[in-house]
């Protein structure tokens, strides 16, 4: 590790770099605040603009929108009592309160704290697993691979919405979405229905334009339009947290990073569940029990640390197995590959010196996060009252200047509406769009390790339980798969009990 | 007009239409799944001498897909065979046809952008659509808006290099 640190930081420390990382921060701290959208969104909708840059400054750029994301739903979450991301929710039943009792800037500055604690430890738990992770990840060959990818997509289709059988259906939607195109092995064309432009193949990018920004622009049908009147104003405190509270927030946010981080190992989980988790578990384990809910200092620490915590650990996975952690890491995979980076032991091997580079940047992204924080959080506040009638229209030009500069075409553009229809469709019928999105990413893994295991086992299926790495996969989903249903019956059973 | 509107759309809030999502999913994604299966033979040629051929995968996904939406479909019909109350999901018509006009608003942006060439064209369609479609009285909102419009067209043309 250490031969690499050294030229990695030379590659890290440009002003190029840190340039692109403070605009990544920023964009990802305002798109975060502001409610309705989503860190996944802004992701998508900046993806195209790294295509020209090499991979150090463009996987900078996205990892600080990442997170940054992670704090800047937080902002809202204590100003307005409206979470802007899903995974500031837990941070609001505390936040908003404090800020009510007119401790709005110690509430940010808590959340600003805990976020940053969060995300370098994070970031450090990549710099020294990661490695660890790759080296036994070269030990396995393509039927393996092929159980890791079963192994992703079981978990992803059975947490994502409510239903696992949903979840299944969704994800062989999208790995079937990624056979269009030429076959990998034979290069014979399927589904093109004589259309030459699909011969290449759906590219993922624009899909997600579709699937995942247009269809919130669609969406606005359902909410009234209008301004979220944000008074400022209330942030006329001095934001001074006492030394009483420090002690209480180490303890949470300890805790909130270590959970961050297993919660983020696993492929289909992500903050939201991270947060609430640590929540629950700080409040269990405090002495202050009856103050979590009216502005318990702990309960900001616990939920922000988590959260942020997620953002290294989910990355661990994907760097090494190509199975991302979550649907934002899912999307900066294309920018890793665009730049001929592929996930696994040759990454840290051949590719180290770019590869160390990234993780240290990590730990780098966060003490800047925590510098705009400090800094730019009122003017984070403000963007939260930005008009919806000026928003929508901005982002969808966004989303079709993405969608084109991607293969300079219209017709990627005409793909992004096509799945934006698609999603709506999804939407109403209460169908997960996550799994598909995995599907899409993990889909030619999947079949090219499928049909080359076997190929080699002359068409034998047992050579999928060939070897102990397949039987641990083996175990390893079915254990998945009996706590997704005992999580879901307990689901159903809660409501029913609380009735 | 604006009146006219708005008792239009007073009486669309009113109209719902509940949709038995699973069964409906369950039968939806069945019929999908059997299309593609028998589009497969016409849309993915295969060799004779493949041990594992195209089709293996996507055939795969579909079964395993139809597998899954029988045990929707199953699951709800035990449900309506033991009389238990099936889920519903509630479509409002006023938010399906609000939708729909978004989505036209997106399709003639696209149109226009790709049958003048010129993204800008589109782009400035979109924000002053967008700024009707909310009803906005501001001046100073479309001046903003159409501004950054063309701002964006500029950035990705000149900057980004993005011919369009």
């Amino acid at each position: 590790m250490l031969q690499h640190i050294v030229p990695a930081s030379g590659l890290l420390f440009t002003l190029q770099n840190i340039l692109w990382i403070n605009i990544g921060v920023f964009i990802g701290a305002v798109f975060a605040a502001i409610p309705g959208l989503t860190v996944i969104l802004c992701v998508i909708l900046f993806l195209p603009v790294t295509y020209s840059m090499s991979a150090i400054p463009g996987m900078m750029f996205l990892l600080g929108i990442y997170c940054a994301g992670g704090y800047g739903g937080s902002v809202s979450a204590i100003l307005i009592n409206t979470p802007g991301t899903p995974h500031a929710a837990a941070t609001m039943l505390d936040g908003h309160p404090m800020s009510k009792a007119g401790r709005t800037k110690a509430a940010l500055k808590i959340a600003l704290y805990a976020s940053t604690f969060g995300g370098v430890f994070s970031a450090l738990a990549l710099l020294f697993l990661g490695p660890q992770v790759a080296k036994l990840a070269a030990q396995l060959g393509t039927p393996e691979y092929f159980m890791v990818c079963v192994f992703g997509l079981t978990i992803i289709a059975g947490v994502s919405g409510k239903s696992m059988i949903r979840g299944i259906i969704a994800a062989c939607l999208g790995l079937f979405i990624s056979c269009i195109g030429a076959d990998p092995m034979t290069s014979y064309d399927r589904f093109t229905f004589g259309i030459n432009r699909l011969y290449l193949g759906l590219d993922v990018a624009v899909c997600l334009i579709g699937l995942f920004a247009l269809v919130e622009i669609v969406s606005r049908a359902e909410s009234k339009p209008g301004e979220l009147h944000m008074d400022t104003r209330k942030m006329r405190d001095n934001g001074t947290i006492t030394r009483e509270e420090y002690k209480r927030m180490a303890r949470p946010t300890l805790l909130g990073s270590l959970i961050g981080v297993m919660v983020g190992i696993i492929p289909g989980t992500g903050a939201s569940e991270a947060s609430w988790f640590s929540y629950s578990q700080a409040k269990n384990m405090s002495k202050h029990k009856e103050e979590f809910g009216h502005g318990s200092v702990e309960g900001i620490a616990a939920a922000e640390s988590a959260n942020n915590a997620v953002t290294g650990a989910t990355l661990i996975p994907l760097l090494t197995l190509g199975i991302p952690g979550d649907g934002t890491v899912a999307i900066m995979l294309s920018a890793l590959m665009i730049n001929g980076l592929n996930p696994g032991l040759t990454l840290f091997t051949t590719q180290g010196d770019i590869m160390y580079a990234i993780m240290l940047g990590l730990v780098l992204v966060n003490i800047f996060m925590l510098i705009q924080g400090k800094l730019l959080t009122p003017l984070f506040a403000k963007v939260v009252s930005i008009p919806q009638e000026i928003l929508t229209p901005i982002i969808v030009i966004f989303c079709f200047a993405g969608a084109y500069s991607v293969n300079k075409n219209f017709f990627d553009v005409g793909v992004a509406l096509v799945f934006c229809v698609l999603a709506w469709v999804l939407r109403k019928l209460d169908m997960p769009p996550v799994p598909i999105l995995l599907g899409l990413v993990l889909g030619r893994t999947t079949e090219t390790n499928f049909r080359r295991a076997l190929l080699i086992s002359n068409g034998n299926p047992k050579i999928f339980f060939s070897s102990i790495y397949c039987w641990v996969f083996v175990g390893l989903i079915v254990l998945a798969v009996g706590a997704i249903i005992r999580g879901k019956l307990n689901e159903k059973k809660r409501p029913a009990q609380e009735e | 007009m604006k009146d006219k509107m708005d008792k239009l759309g007073a009486r669309l809030r009113e109209k719902e239409i509940r949709i038995p999502v699973d069964l409906t999913a369950g039968i939806v994604f069945f019929l999908v799944a059997g299309v593609i299966l028998l589009l497969m033979p016409s849309q993915v040629a295969v060799s004779e001498r493949d041990v594992v051929n195209g089709r293996a995968f996507p055939t795969m996904l579909m079964a395993l897909m139809m597998i899954c939406c029988a045990l929707l479909v199953g699951k709800e019909l035990y449900k309506i065979a033991k009389k238990k109350p099936l889920e519903y999901k509630t479509v409002n018509l006023l938010v399906e046809v609000k939708a729909l006009i978004i989505l036209a608003i997106l399709v003639i942006t696209y149109v226009l952008a790709r049958t003048t060439g010129l993204f800008v064209v589109g782009a400035v369609f979109c924000a002053l659509a967008f700024l009707l479609y909310f009803r906005c009285t501001k001046p100073l909102y479309y001046v903003i808006t159409v501004g950054l419009a063309v701002g964006i067209w500029a950035v990705f043309r000149f900057l980004l290099h993005v011919r369009f």
